[in-house]
């Protein structure tokens, strides 16, 4: 296999041919301008937003889509905020009508503590806003039926929770995530709970097509330097799932061949 | 068809709305009235006859130079010299009817949700009616699609869109408001004693909506209140809800409003009482005492 074209090898979302894995969100950045840089180092093309009522009494422009405008992305906007269907959808009409493309994360939560997804809402405003025509990425939980039911509802990509958002908890049930992503016809995008690039690394080598990533990187120590890492993490991942791992086996196998050895120790009489 | 085609009020035969009145002479008084395209629909009497109809209301029409065109029938079109033909979604399918009816005839058809208004786009309707706006005879049975869908389709349909279904002069400011251009009437023009006068009265509205839309601001412009309508208005003070928060405006307008809050020149999306207004009919939005508005933007998140 040639390396370069495993690290390089693209996805497709709704007719959108990706070079990078790594979809980064833009909350909670100590500033604009460390979010830019963390974006230049991330390598990431889609980025994700949240739609918001404007401040009436003191209304500032929010600083990310004025410094990107010149960048070619693909903006995801996300309906955090919604607690069902109806409300997903009004906010996803809201941000089409933005003029930013037609992509869309569904979010819909029923539980402020865990913020977790609500699975009957996300599947029912998943299957209205894909004939709406929107290109439709829901957030979930990690559940392969539920990942199938979204597919079938129009989903362009799945976006199972490795663990509830913001925890830092990396991927709780692997089990699933690795079900989903041999099961799934779609991409398959880990999104919320992730901690550090070592959780980037697991989650693509269980099989994920791709990463979504916010508060590991806008709230790491040196958010920039957490951008790289994650981006090299993403695709060490790729190139380890591709390149096919060992099995896992209870005792050890040497690396060298037993023959000629100049001992035999004699702690191992009668354990070879 | 000659240059593509633009109506505004479309007027559809319904003679069980008007018992002891002949079509011709109801129809006459729609075109005198400022019809300008009208269509032939009568689901009841066999082709021989429908064809009758049709020629001598293509005569009619011809000579107030407007189009007419058949409901449901290619072939009833083709016979009779009309100028195009209005389908259902369950009729024949329009590249079928295209193939019939050649590139220069004008076909139409029926669309009560978004998907079927962008596929009929796509397959090159001429036109599409949106709707049953609200409940109507014409159609019983048939769920209404509400203002919503008008708004849909004003959002994202290129092809001319005609609101169609319970329209009356009592509602036409709503549903153009909700941005058709165009309406279509069936019982409320031919059921009324007097069709003349009520299409007068519904051109007269939708000449104004009309007419505001060319004073209208471009998307790209920034938002001032020197750029709202000329249009002369009384001062008045009404209360609504914006963001959540009850306020009271002399606000005129959904552009004035924004105006209102400084939000010139910003990347902000507007929603009136449920329904997302593109920011080109800001202008001509008026806003009613007791609505509820959200302008809102992009802020960072995962």
């Amino acid at each position: 296999m040639e390396m370069n074209t495993i690290v390089q090898d693209g996805m497709v979302i709704g007719g959108r041919k990706l070079k990078s894995r790594f979809f980064l969100g833009t909350g909670r950045f100590p500033s604009p301008a460390v979010f830019l840089r963390a974006l230049e180092a991330s390598g990431a093309e889609v980025i994700t937003f949240a739609v918001r009522r404007i401040n009436l009494d003191n209304y500032e422009d929010d600083g990310v889509l004025q410094h990107v405008a010149d960048r070619e992305l693909i903006y995801l906007p996300n309906t955090s905020g919604a607690g069902n269907a109806d409300e997903a959808v009004r906010i996803a009409r809201l941000a089409r009508a933005a003029g930013l493309g037609d992509w869309i994360k569904v979010e819909i939560s029923g539980n402020p503590r865990t913020l977790l997804p609500d699975p009957f809402e996300t599947l029912k405003a998943t299957e209205r806003l894909a004939n709406e025509g929107f290109t439709v990425l829901p957030y979930t939980s990690d559940d392969p039926a539920l990942c199938r039911r979204l597919e079938d509802a129009g989903a362009a990509a799945v976006m199972p929770g490795g663990a509830p958002i913001g925890t830092g908890l990396g991927i709780l049930n692997p089990y699933n995530l690795s079900l989903i992503a041999e099961e799934a016809r779609v991409p398959v995008i880990v999104d919320a709970g992730l901690g550090s690039a070592g959780d980037a690394v697991q989650a693509m080598e269980l099989g994920a097509d791709g990463i979504l990533a916010n508060t590991p990187v806008s709230k790491a120590v040196d958010p920039v330097a957490m951008a790289r890492a994650m981006r090299l993490a993403i695709e060490a991942g790729r190139l380890s799932r591709l390149a096919g791992r060992i099995p896992r086996k209870r005792y050890a196998s040497a690396s060298s061949e037993p023959g000629g050895r100049l001992f035999i120790p004699e702690a191992w009489e009668g354990k070879t | 068809m000659s240059g593509p085609l633009d109506f505004k009020l479309y007027v559809i035969t319904g003679e069980n709305y008007h018992p002891g009145r002949s079509m011709m002479e109801v129809m006459a008084a729609a075109l005198r009235g400022g019809a300008d395209i009208v269509q032939l629909r009568d689901k009841e009497s066999p082709k021989r006859e429908l064809i009758e109809k049709a020629k001598r209301l293509k005569e009619l029409t011809a000579k107030y130079g407007v189009p007419l065109i058949v409901n449901d029938h290619p072939d009833v079109a083709l016979a009779a010299d009309a100028d195009g033909v209005h389908l259902g979604q369950d009729d024949l399918p329009i590249e079928a009817a295209r193939e019939l009816l050649g590139p220069r005839r004008i076909i139409g058809i029926s669309t009560h949700r978004i998907e079927q208004a962008r596929a009929a786009e796509r397959a090159g309707a001429d036109y599409i009616g949106v709707g049953p706006v609200y409940p109507t005879g014409t159609k019983p049975g048939r769920q209404a699609v509400t203002t919503a869908y008008v708004a849909q389709a004003a959002a994202e349909i290129r092809i001319p869109f005609v609101a169609i279904g319970g329209i009356t002069e009592a509602n036409a400011e709503e549903v153009l408001r909700a941005g058709a251009r165009r309406l279509c009437a069936v019982s409320a023009i031919v059921g009324h004693a007097d069709p003349e006068s009520v299409c007068r009265n519904l051109l007269e509205k939708i000449n104004a909506w009309s007419l505001g839309e060319q004073a209208a601001v471009p998307a790209s412009l920034p938002i001032s209140v020197a750029q709202t309508l000329p249009e002369r208005r009384d001062v008045r003070e009404i209360a609504l809800t914006v963001n959540g928060r009850s306020e009271r405006t002399q606000a005129a307008t959904l552009l004035e409003l924004a105006a209102q809050y400084k939000l010139e020149g910003r990347s902000v999306v507007a929603d009136l009482d449920g329904a997302v207004v593109p920011r080109q009919l800001w202008g001509e939005t008026p806003l009613q005492g007791g609505c509820s508005v959200e302008f809102v933007h992009f802020v960072g998140g995962g």
